[in-house]
């Protein structure tokens, strides 16, 4: 881990001793509540700089308001994606697509996928998802009166809407879960070897997928045209590794913190057991208050941005876990209230990379509470058990035992 | 009411539509149409709903577009691609 020092142009009094990796509560709690400790820098400036705030020890500036986030989101001439995040940790440079890339180019990608992912697909695929909740919670409850949610449901059901994604089958879940998080959780061995796995998967299906063409997504894929011509390998295995690697923890982590909520507050449990109608209205407030993604860019040139200096090439971090906990956005921003209305939350980002899954990840989340509250009865958090928290790039929690003896 | 619509923010979050469909209308990629989008009076609670729901500021409500000196027919614009 290179540790970066301040950079010359950073003024020492905006240099903040904060950091989404190493401040506390950031590291795996248990009962950790990773979004009040951050939400702690409202009370401080907008912007300051953080030394040490990537996964490989680089300093970013931090972007604390929602209205100062949307600025730099939605201007991507001046604040870039361009990161090569996924390739650098394997010493390889290829962009994730469209993650990393910048309008135009981002834009031809991101038009090809957007049917793929709209609202009106994702109704389509609504059956195919429910019946996997159906499965997954009815074999739970047949199997007891306690789980490790994160284990038994949250990760597996994720990962099979993935797998029904591809066109591929259901038994190969295990595995994909183990790839999922030795990626996400694993240390500095466990998480390049499974980086490499997972692109050698993606490009072995690609392959299979020229050969012997299936309706599927890697299918359509490697049959598309951007700007009249089809994509290169390196573009396919971008697309194939990015739509594996976003949906598999973030929605995970996203029912997790939910479910996590509810058996904490049974009041709101009862509340959504009794009428599943407000579970549309609570699952978006819970999306609000249980974000989970840092969004980093690269400043293309020097600017100066509320009162900081940011020079070409400073990273910059915009939060989602943080912006929606701006009390200039959000009224008592850390409460939780499951009728909250004009929810605008950053929790899928802002600007042209908004969530392309985000209408199917908000999909996920309702059915999964939907089926989960009207199979499992008044569920606890396990005596003697805690569930482990932690902040980071993405924020997450690790288990989730659950009880309802 | 009238609500104008900044097709050049849209990011299709698809928030709008999610309170109205029939008001905010998207298209297959799930953007909103452009044009601006007249309500009838009795919509306006719901409209506004929809039209604060955008979290790009997409969307402004005009409360009184009479008041204004404009010509009644807003030319369609031409959708980014
Ligand atoms: C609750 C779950 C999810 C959260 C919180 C989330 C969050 C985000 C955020 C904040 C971004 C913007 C990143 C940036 O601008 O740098 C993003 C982009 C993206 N997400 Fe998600 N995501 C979720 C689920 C999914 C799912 C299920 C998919 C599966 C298809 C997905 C696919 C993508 C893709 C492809 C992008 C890149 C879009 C672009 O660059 O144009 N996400 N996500
Ligand atoms: S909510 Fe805003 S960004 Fe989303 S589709 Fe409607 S206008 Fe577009």
């Amino acid at each position: 881990m290179a540790t970066n020092p301040v950079p010359d142009h950073v003024p020492p009094e905006m240099v903040r001793d904060f950091s989404l990796f190493t401040s506390p509560g950031m590291s795996p709690t248990p009962n950790g509540d990773p979004h009040a400790a951050v939400a702690c820098v409202h009370s401080g400036p907008p912007i300051f700089y953080s030394p040490l705030n990537t996964r490989d020890g680089r300093g970013t500036w931090v972007i604390t308001r929602a209205s100062d986030q949307r600025r730099v989101l939605q201007d991507s001439e001046t604040f870039s994606s361009h990161r090569n995040i996924f390739a650098s940790a394997l010493g390889e440079s290829w962009p994730m697509i469209p993650l990393e890339l910048d309008p135009p180019a981002h834009g031809a990608f991101r038009s090809l996928l957007n049917p793929l992912f709209s609202p009106k697909r994702v109704a389509a695929l609504e059956p195919a998802v429910r019946e996997r909740a159906i499965r997954l919670i009815d074999g739970i409850a047949a199997s007891g009166t306690s789980c490790d949610v994160m284990k038994d449901f949250a990760f597996p059901f994720t990962v099979s809407i993935f797998l029904h994604l591809l066109g591929l089958p259901d038994d190969r879940i295990d595995t994909f879960v183990g790839w999922g998080r030795d990626l996400l959780h694993g240390d500095d061995v466990k998480r390049p070897a499974a980086a490499r796995t997972i692109v050698s998967f993606i490009d072995e299906l690609a392959a299979a997928r020229r050969n012997d063409l299936v309706d599927d997504f890697m299918t359509f894929i490697v049959q598309a045209q951007v700007e009249g011509r089809r994509l290169t390998k390196q573009e396919v295995r971008g697309v194939g590794v990015l739509v594996f690697v976003a949906g598999l923890d973030t929605v995970a982590a996203a029912i997790g913190f939910d479910l996590a909520y509810l058996a904490r507050n049974l009041k709101d449990q009862e509340l959504l057991r009794g009428e599943p109608g407000r579970i549309v209205a609570a699952a978006e407030e819970l999306l609000r208050a249980y974000p989970t993604v840092q969004l980093i860019r690269v400043a293309t040139k020097d600017i100066d941005f509320e009162g900081a200096p940011i020079r070409k090439g400073d990273y910059v971090s915009c939060a989602t876990t943080i912006a929606n906990r701006d009390p200039a956005e959000f009224e008592c921003p850390n409460t939780v209230d499951l009728a909250r209305e004009d929810n605008r939350h950053a929790t899928f980002g802002y600007g042209p990379h908004r969530c392309l899954g985000s209408h199917l990840a908000r999909r996920e989340i309702v059915i999964g509470l939907e089926e989960w509250l009207a199979r499992i009865p008044a569920f606890r958090i396990k005596k003697c058990t805690a569930p482990i928290t932690s902040g980071g790039h993405v924020f997450g929690i690790e288990n989730l035992i659950l009880d309802w003896s | 009411m009238r609500i104008i619509v900044q097709n050049a923010k849209c990011q299709g979050h698809a928030r709008c539509a999610a309170h109205a469909p029939h008001i905010f209308k998207l298209d297959d990629a799930g953007y909103i149409l452009p044009g601006n989008i007249e309500v009838a009076e009795e919509e306006k609670l719901t409209a506004s709903r929809g039209a604060r729901s955008c979290p790009e500021r997409a969307l402004k409500l005009d409360l009184n577009p009479a008041a204004r000196v404009e010509p009644d027919v807003i030319p369609p614009r031409v959708r980014r691609a």
